[in-house]
């Protein structure tokens, strides 16, 4: 069965990801950077995702469950430690 | 059955593109977290419901429909709380909003 649009809708929101990267070096404050930095974790889960469904393989489900739940504590973290309580 | 999961993928990068070009051009750090919540909320759905369908029926892959299902519970979990800690964090850190905000209650509450 073909199933390459799944492969290209993950070259999509790789694509999506790089252009994140603008914000990433040019955000005025440090929130834009962490916020920026966030979605393109989420970006890369998704790409991660799709990659997994189009070669059929679970492994990289894996990868990008333990992605996600390391973009979360890395974002509360720096939302702490901007808010001055750490 | 395969062209409903194209489309539902297909919206999913669609929010995403949005969220991504809202993320570049809006005029402050908050309006910006909105954006980046878009992303996170829409752009994560269809991908997720789209790939527990996609799993089940194509694959016939019950162990990756879980794991995509229980991805998509932690998404939904944790966007809003990740997203609610950092604006608070960027108001108390000194971010301002822009100058055509016309509301403010949270820098009233706090004098």
């Amino acid at each position: 069965m073909n199933n390459s649009p799944l492969l290209f809708f993950a070259v999509c929101f790789l694509f999506l990801a790089l252009t994140l990267i603008i914000r990433l070096a040019k955000g005025p404050s440090a929130a834009d950077r962490a916020v920026a930095a966030d979605s393109i974790d989420i970006l890369g889960d998704m790409a991660l995702i799709l990659f997994a469904l189009y070669s059929g393989r679970g492994v990289y489900l894996d990868i990008a469950l333990v992605t996600a739940v390391l973009g979360f504590i890395g974002t509360t973290l720096i939302a702490k430690y901007l808010e001055g309580r750490l | 059955m395969i062209y409903v999961i194209y489309v539902l993928i297909g919206l999913s990068v669609f929010f995403a593109l949005a969220g991504v070009v809202g993320m570049l051009r809006m005029p402050d750090a908050f309006c910006r977290m909105q954006s980046s919540t878009n992303i996170a909320t829409f752009g994560v759905l269809g991908v997720i419901i789209g790939g527990i369908l996609y799993s089940a029926i194509y694959l016939q892959n019950g162990g990756m429909a879980v794991k995509l299902a229980v991805m998509g519970a932690f998404y939904i979990v944790t966007n809003p709380i990740a997203s609610h800690a950092i604006a608070k964090g960027a108001y108390r850190h000194g971010v301002k909003p822009c100058d055509k905000t016309v509301c403010d209650k949270y820098g009233e509450d706090m004098e």
